[in-house]
């Protein structure tokens, strides 16, 4: 029996077990009946607050730089409607090109190390035994300080020449001087900040471990199953719906960085564009060269390539993802 | 349609700053009466706003506190930002009509806010509240586009070569006397590199757009062209960029891998560079970043010392909003900032030596600021006219200039490729 689209919540594993009542009878019997106006009026009025925000906060202005997207807009003088003008100019930018792929280099080499990281970290922490509850939070501690101004500061001055870690490595004899000033090495150090902050994805590997019955565990032991083969065949099948939780939600996160980026290139994109990540480049040209218009543009096409991998994400999902209660 | 689609989504609440904007713009008010004093029995309230650092910010209210004592009905409202972010700050107050009444100004945004109708013409007040016959005249022209008087300068600086006599010192070697050509230089940074295993003589100057403003002055010719395009061609460009390869190869100028881990500060406020050109009120930043007692200033190099290459830059202008409610009392602020004996002592040469006489005999100055005094005074055989107001964008170029001249220094771009770029990026920067 399949219950549910693709993507349900996790927790319908436990809740859809055979033998319940189908699910669609469930869903017409149980519902109340509709009492009529009034309560959807109340309903609508709690709402108010959020829906003013939705429309006057979000939404309008989301609108309003689609708007801009068709223009030149300079922030002084009313905008002008330039067609496909800002995408045109952006398909033969070189320097948009260079950071679309840097952006993505972070974006894919990063988040499959981060999320391996916190598996990794999450599988230790899962052990029973004294100060566990201590480690987690220590394990957690990086990715809520993470994203501050302060944390890129330091990874600025911990790489750079006679930094902790120049002076780490050389203790090993690797002798690469500091890391801030040479393009090729800005990106691993990007991609350690990022890895650094697992402390997110872990949280959640570790609830869904905690939900992996140990009856499985058992029987693979009993069919003769080593460590390794246990995490391949149970851990990992029986974690797909988190790991793709996870993928996905980390996956988005990356596309967006900006403030670590910002400041260990101080702000420029630099050194030589190593920094100028996809809304780096995007805040220069809005903020320091006022082409709020170019900008606009570049935010709906991050918005839709998201969209796109997102969605394909979603597809392939289907022959990798298997929810309880799967027939496979 | 898309207009009318634009304004029923601005409407919506403050929204995003961009739609805002738009919609109040226009709204300013209609350019007031002709000059005059403020009414001393009206109660005013003024919004000022500069950029800069602490030291700055505790000048500042010792004059704010000054100025409303000598006129008690005035309040004044002072707030303070660095560099970039007043920027951020200002465009989008200038897109959504709420520009501060009175604005420390940059030279470099002159032309954006006066061309759009956003400062307030202070021609009708000179004579009538703002008194501008101490301040040289070609100076005070750098505030004025098109007759109109739009900012008043505060000092004025120039073009200059910083050495750092400590680290001259202990590499053993002579001083750069300043002036004499660009080989000399070249070969001066040389000898201090080759002398000292941890200072350089120099940073690779091609980094700057002002030098190679300096170069084409030297020329007879100016970075752009009357109507505001790029007055050179790509190919220079490119060989300007090339012709410090051998300096960046042999590490005669500090690796710009270096410079990299330094920022925000330079090479030579590191002490790693034993001289660096910049604008000449970088006296008193220097000497706090390098917390050396003293440092020399002298003239950039030159081959022809008879042609006049340097100009006077204003270091910064106090302008006011047009869409101020209180042009008066707003008009009244700057001339004290501007011409007040006290207000010059207590800013010494940090906004740049004042412009204004009376203010530069309060400010009495004396040590390194003195220095500066004197730099000016002995290039003045040197001093050319200014070049016009900086063109829209100017800003953002420079910017780009200066990236690319990094990714030179890194390697990762070569000379002909960045010229190149750099000419993309003006197409469209100089269309609009």
């Amino acid at each position: 029996m399949t219950t549910g689209s693709a993507h349900a919540p996790v927790n319908t594993r436990t809740t859809a077990e055979p033998g319940t009542r189908p699910a669609g009878n469930r869903r017409t019997g149980g519902q109340p009946k509709r009492k009529g106006g009034k309560d959807n009026l109340a309903g609508y009025l709690f709402l108010t607050p959020w829906l003013i925000g939705l429309f006057a906060l979000t939404l309008g202005p989301m609108l309003f730089s689609l708007y801009l997207a068709f223009t030149d807009y300079n922030l002084f003088t009313a905008p002008k409607w330039t067609g496909l003008g800002n995408f045109e100019r952006m398909a033969g930018d070189t320097v948009f090109w260079g950071s679309v792929q840097i952006t993505l280099i972070y974006v894919l080499v990063g988040t499959p190390i981060k999320l391996a990281a916190a598996l990794g970290v999450a599988m230790l922490l899962n052990f029973k035994s004294k100060g566990t509850g201590f480690f987690r939070s220590a394990f957690y501690a990086p990715s809520l300080i993470g994203a501050s101004v302060s944390i890129a500061i330091v990874w600025r001055a911990m790489f750079s020449t006679n930094g902790p870690i120049d002076n780490g490595l050389n203790l090993f004899g690797i002798n690469l001087g500091g890391w801030v000033g040479v393009p090729a090495l800005v990106m691993p150090m990007m991609i350690l900040l990022a890895v650094w902050q697992f402390g997110a994805p872990m949280v959640i590997f570790l609830a869904g471990l905690k939900q992996i019955p140990g009856e499985l565990y058992e029987a693979a032991s009993v069919d003769g199953a080593k460590a390794w083969r246990k995490f391949l065949s149970v851990t990992l099948p029986m974690l797909s719906p988190v790991i793709f939780f996870n993928l996905l939600l980390e996956m988005i996160n990356a596309f967006q960085i900006f403030a670590s980026a910002y400041i260990i290139g101080s702000g420029s994109g630099g050194p030589a564009g190593a920094t100028n990540f996809y809304t780096v480049y995007l805040y220069t040209r809005a903020f320091t060269n006022n082409q709020m218009g170019y900008a606009a543009a570049m935010a709906w096409v991050l918005l839709i390539a998201v969209g796109i991998l997102a969605f394909i994400l979603f597809r392939t999902s289907k022959s990798w993802v298997h929810y309880g209660g799967d027939t496979k | 349609m898309f207009n009318k689609f634009s304004r029923r989504a601005g409407s919506g609440v403050a929204v995003t700053v961009a739609a805002a904007l738009m919609l109040t713009a226009c709204g300013g008010n209609g350019g007031g009466e002709a000059g005059g004093t403020p009414d001393p029995n009206e109660e005013v309230t003024l919004n000022f706003t500069w950029w800069g650092n602490e030291d700055r910010a505790e000048r500042y209210n010792e004059a704010i506190a000054l100025f409303e004592e000598e006129n008690p009905n005035i309040d004044v409202n002072g707030t303070f930002m660095d560099f970039p972010a007043y920027w951020e700050k200002r465009q989008t107050e200038a897109a959504g009509g709420g520009l501060p009444d009175v604005m420390q100004f940059d030279y470099s945004y002159l032309r954006q806010y006066g061309q759009n109708g956003l400062l307030l013409d202070l021609n009708d007040y000179v004579g009538n509240g703002l008194t501008t016959d101490t301040i040289d005249d070609t100076l005070l022209a750098t505030g004025k586009l098109e007759d109109q008087t739009l900012g008043v300068p505060t000092g004025y600086n120039a073009w200059s070569l910083f050495e750092n006599p400590a680290l001259i010192e202990q590499a053993g070697v002579e001083g750069y006397e300043g002036g004499t050509s660009w080989e000399e230089y070249e070969e001066y940074m040389a000898s201090v590199s080759d002398a000292s295993d941890e200072v350089f003589g120099g940073t690779d100057y091609t980094g700057r757009i002002q030098n190679f403003e300096l170069q084409l002055r030297q020329e007879g010719r100016e970075l752009f062209t009357e109507d505001g395009q790029l007055n050179f061609t790509q190919e220079e460009l490119a060989e300007f960029w090339s012709s410090t390869a051998d300096l960046r190869e042999n590490e005669t100028v500090i690796p710009a891998r270096t410079l990299e881990e330094l920022l925000p500060k330079s090479g030579f406020g590191s002490n790693l560079t034993a001289s660096e050109m910049t604008w000449s009120n970088f006296m008193g930043g220097y000497l706090g970043d390098t917390g050396a007692e003293d440092l020399n200033i002298v003239a950039p190099p030159t081959n022809d010392p008879s042609v006049k290459d340097l100009y006077q830059k204003p270091s910064m202008l106090h302008a006011v909003s047009a869409g101020t409610e209180h042009p008066e009392a707003a008009v009244a602020f700057v001339e004290f900032l501007i011409n007040s004996p006290e207000v010059g002592k207590i800013f010494g040469a940090s906004l740049g030596v004042p412009a204004s006489e009376t203010a530069l005999e309060g400010a009495a100055l004396e040590g390194p600021e003195l220095e500066v005094k004197e730099y000016l005074d002995s290039v003045a055989d040197r001093i050319g006219e200014p070049p016009a107001a900086p063109v829209v964008g100017y800003g953002a170029l420079e910017n780009t200039f200066l990236t690319l001249g990094t990714s030179i220094g890194l390697g990762s771009i070569s000379p002909e490729d960045a010229a190149q770029q750099f000419f993309d990026e003006a197409a469209v920067t100089l269309a609009g």
